[in-house]
């Protein structure tokens, strides 16, 4: 991000360019505190005709003019003013950027359940295909597997291995093979290579990779074998993912002068947003991101500060319904469907989107399509991600996400639904929280924004982010343990301002509502039956204090982990019919708990 | 708004730029004729190695081979050949398991290609080769009728442009397959049937044109030995009227169906090409524009799919569908008479 002077309150242009959409918003003080004040947006354009991001970026600036009525643009570009009083330009520019095909890795560590596995953690925290693994476990012969290099042509190799007091023949042994494969690709065309190895052994990589590609060093993502340390290699990686795109992408490289400083992947925006707001909540619970895009989807956890980001392209809802339909059964997604529509339309529906992925759906058939197979796609990336979630977090059933206490959603299925009411419905069906956690809806879209804005600006972010740009949807507590559908397995009472409520009978496979208005502040008493966890540990309740409400007050989701969709088709539709109406305010029951 | 762009031309200049994945060679020279089947460049990549672990072999460390290598990196050499080794009638040395070529050497371990299979650039549009880059491919230019397609099954191949029927919206079924239709491109508007894909296979017909194909058939497409090109899309909607317009004036004309996956990063889609000979130069596509009132465009998305009309009108930001979507849209004056209301973001102007 760049900033041309120090001032107190400068104003800020972010641009975020998606696969799909490019999107430029605007913040500046308003009486003495950040505010997002207006976004502009267009078709993103590094494919054809154009071949030049640009193209689309300044048709969203365009648009942010029109809507600010602020002159933002001259003959050169965006303006970019020194004087904060200034009511042209901007004193600020933030980019972040997920457009461009997925840059293909291949991944060389030594064990696969040690250095291999955390290279392949590494990968995944942006924009990358691996597509060949290797490990000294491998069963190929040596030439199979540099063939296989070989063929696949791939944009970057990332190897690793060895503690920094561990091995280095082996790790020189794949250097050899990687060595002998980058031969056969004619100079102009072999990968980078980054080494996050041994780091003993760099002036030895240097030598016998040096003379044949161009090799960047990070420090050892394994330093010792109960030690992993990504975080500096994943700015390494970002660099030069930046570099390979740029190569690629028109228009990238003008847009990173613009920007000022290295441009960051909107992923690593989004993660360092989740990081940032893990730090205001009390471990060992944490804070979710889900950001649904049209061909990735970013799943970030993050707790006090330790952030888990897992990036899987070839998975959302434009492009990605390719990649998502590949790992789905047809089922998966039918079952979220509240009206009786016929496999072929769906199946029509879903090849078709990915050819034509900025479509929007124009019929409520299409809607209930697009909206059944976001949750698919989301709950697939929240799946894959389960692998890469803190392990320090607190788990009340197996197979699931953690206790998060918050959850950031982003992404454009999911925040510019027609109403607050699916987007709620979506991240509940696919995210399927845990405990008790608030819902918060980015329906800007700004959390990238506010992550690559952050290093220069951190007031900004804060200030943003605690402004009303950003919907608190609601506090979900969700209670799970085995029990039989329709048996009481929860009761609870609310306490607002000294005013007790009455008790509500919570029964397994329901969901409720509780009335508690945006923004109010309430304690409950809770009181889980039998088994019944709710992230205090199985059948124990007690005070929960300080629970926010919000657009739906709160909610209860007892419908169970795995959410378990009825197959036959009226009971599925009236199931999640009777799931869509319940999100509405709900009378109570009798009282459980009186104070003496 | 920016506008998406698809070019159902009767009449273009094509020009296509075609270039290896890697450093190869070229194989045409400029001003060539090609057809797009022709093979244009090559490049050395889908060969197989054998890894010999020479150090070991001979029992010396990685650091002395270089010493004892006999043969250096691109060398030829038969089965048999010492590759490392000293001379003489008591010491080690190691052969190769089989002719090829020495590919690399390092630390230790030699790498033979024994076999070259190249990879070959196919030319993919018929035309004139314009200019070279040497060593990576070619431009092609090509005058010609062009129609983008929505999809495509990978193949490519000419042929004869034959109609099974004359509607826009006519179902193909397996009894409408003959051998008149041997060699030939069969154009049509849908197509539901498994067996009408794998008796046209049997024929064999050269390619497929069809508005849209049922989504179940898209496995026994990719297994197709033609090109198979849906103008439309996946379901059961017809042709459009300017693509059918232009192969029904181009009926019994040659043409090239290049069924390539789409890529929008590349700027490729699937496109059926007429070469049209003795038309002079006409002007190439224009590249880039914005929604205006009197543009040409097509639905892409929902009740209209497919539908070709022209804007009469541009709505606000907050215009309300169906599906409770908000969003910019445009009115439009369908061309089979009524009109609709439609979000900029399911429409593309036909360029």
């Amino acid at each position: 991000m760049s900033e041309r002077s120090g001032p107190k309150t400068p104003s800020l242009v972010s641009i975020d360019v998606g696969s799909v959409n490019t999107r430029a918003h605007f913040f500046d003080a308003v009486e003495g505190r950040y505010r997002f004040l207006a976004s502009g947006e267009a078709p993103t354009t590094v494919g054809a005709p154009s071949f030049d991001l640009n193209v689309g970026v300044l048709a969203a600036l365009e648009q942010l003019e029109e809507l600010t009525g602020r002159p933002l643009l001259t003959e050169r570009g965006l303006l970019i003013s020194a004087d904060e009083d200034d009511a042209v330009g901007a004193n600020a520019v933030a980019a972040t950027y997920s457009s461009g095909p997925p840059i293909k890795v291949v991944t060389v560590g030594l064990l696969e359940a040690v250095s291999l596995a955390s290279v392949n953690k590494l990968v995944n925290t942006s924009y990358c295909q691996i597509t060949e693994s290797i490990s000294l476990g491998d069963r190929r012969r040596p030439e199979t597997v540099i063939d296989a290099i070989h063929q696949n042509l791939p944009d970057l190799i990332v190897l690793a291995g060895g503690t920094n007091r561990g091995a280095s023949r082996s790790v020189i042994r794949m250097a050899n093979y990687l060595a002998l494969a980058l031969t056969l690709i004619p100079e102009k065309e072999r990968p980078d290579l980054l080494f996050v190895g041994n780091e003993n052994l760099s002036e030895e990589i240097e030598a016998l990779l040096g003379g044949q590609t161009r090799v960047h060093f990070a420090p050892n993502i394994r330093p010792s074998l109960d030690l992993e340390n990504l975080g500096p290699a994943e700015l390494a990686l970002a660099e030069i993912l930046y570099e390979i795109q740029a190569e690629r992408l028109g228009g990238l490289e003008l847009l990173q002068d613009l920007s000022g400083d290295p441009l960051m992947p909107t992923a690593k925006a989004f993660g360092r947003v989740v990081r940032f707001l893990s730090t205001v909540i009390d471990p060992p619970k944490g804070m979710l991101g889900v950001d649904l895009g049209a061909s990735s989807t970013t799943v970030a956890a993050a707790i006090n500060g330790d952030l888990y980001l897992s990036v899987h392209p070839g998975v959302g809802v434009g492009g990605g319904l390719r990649g998502m339909l590949r790992e789905t059964h047809l089922s998966q997604i039918m079952r979220w469907l509240p009206a009786e529509i016929s496999e072929d339309e769906v199946l029509d529906y879903l090849y078709n989107k990915p050819i034509y992925p900025n479509s929007l759906p124009v019929t409520a058939a299409e809607l209930a399509i697009e909206q059944a197979a976001a949750r698919q796609a989301l709950r697939l990336a929240v799946g894959k991600s389960l692998s890469n979630m803190p392990a320090q977090g607190i788990y009340p059933l197996p197979g699931t996400v953690p206790w998060f206490d918050r959850i950031l959603v982003s992404g454009s299925a999911l925040t510019q639904a027609p109403n607050l009411q699916d987007s709620l419905m979506m991240t509940l069906d696919a995210v399927q929280p845990v405990g008790i956690a608030t819902i918060i809806l980015d329906q800007n879209n700004l959390a990238p924004a506010m992550g690559a804005s952050a290093d220069v600006n951190p007031l900004l972010a804060v200030q943003v982010l605690e402004s009303n740009a950003f919907v608190n949807l609601g506090t979900v507590i969700s209670p799970v343990g085995p029990a039989r559908s329709g048996s009481t397995i929860m009761r609870m009472q609310m306490v607002q301002d000294g005013e007790k409520g009455p008790v509500l009978d919570i029964k397994q496979g329901g969901l409720y509502t509780v009335d508690l208005p945006q923004g109010v502040v309430a304690d409950l008493y809770v009181q889980p039956l039998l088994s019944i966890d709710i992230g205090l540990g199985p059948g124990r309740g007690g005070w929960v204090r300080r629970v926010v409400g919000g657009a739906f007050g709160l909610i209860i989701d007892a419908r169970g982990r795995p959410i378990q969709v009825p197959h036959q088709p009226e009971r599925r539709q009236a199931a999640l019919e009777a799931w869509q109406q319940t999100l509405a305010p709900h009378p109570l029951a009798q009282p459980l708990y009186e104070e003496d | 708004m920016l506008a998406p762009v698809t070019y159902i031309q009767p009449l273009t200049t094509l020009r296509r730029r075609r270039v290896l994945p890697v450093e190869g060679f070229v194989m045409v020279n400029l001003g060539q004729v090609v057809r797009a089947g022709d093979d244009v460049a090559r490049a050395n990549l889908y060969s197989e190695h054998i890894m010999l672990d020479a150090g070991r072999a001979l029992g010396v460390p990685a650091e002395r081979m270089a010493k004892l290598l006999q043969r250096k990196p691109g060398e030829k050499v038969e089965e048999g050949d010492i590759l490392a080794g000293r001379r003489g009638v008591t010491r080690r040395v190691l052969r190769a398991p089989a002719s090829g070529r020495v590919a690399a050497v390092s630390g230790g371990q030699i790498l033979l290609q024994v076999s070259d299979d190249s990879s070959r650039l196919k030319a993919r549009v018929p035309g004139e080769v314009i200019d070279i880059e040497p060593g990576r491919g070619v431009i092609i230019e090509s005058v010609c009728a062009w129609i983008q397609a929505a999809w495509g099954n990978g193949g490519l191949a000419d042929g004869v442009l034959v109609f099974a029927d004359g509607n826009h919206d006519h179902r193909l079924t397996a009894d409408e397959i003959d051998m008149s239709q041997r060699g030939a491109i069969m154009i049509a508007g849908t197509c539901d049937q498994r067996q009408t894909l794998e008796l046209a296979a049997q024929v064999p017909i050269r390619g497929l044109i069809l508005g849209s194909m049922s989504t179940r058939l898209i496995p026994v497409a990719q297994k197709m030995p033609y090109p198979i090109v849906l103008t439309e899309g996946f379901g059961s909607m017809p042709m459009n009227a300017d693509a059918h317009s232009i192969l029904t004036n181009n009926s019994g004309e040659e043409a090239t169906l290049n069924a390539q996956a789409g890529d929008l990063y590349k700027g490729e889609r699937p496109e059926i090409i007429i070469p049209l000979q003795d038309a002079g130069r006409p002007p190439t596509p224009v590249d880039l524009q914005s929604f205006r009132l009197g543009l040409s465009v097509r639905v892409l998305h929902g009740p209209h799919h497919g539908a070709i009309g022209e804007i009469t009108g541009l709505l606000a930001s907050s215009t309300l569908f169906a599906s409770g979507i908000r969003a910019p849209g445009a009115e439009i004056a369908l061309a089979g008479g009524g009109e609709a209301t439609v979000p900029l973001a399911n429409l593309e102007v036909l360029g």
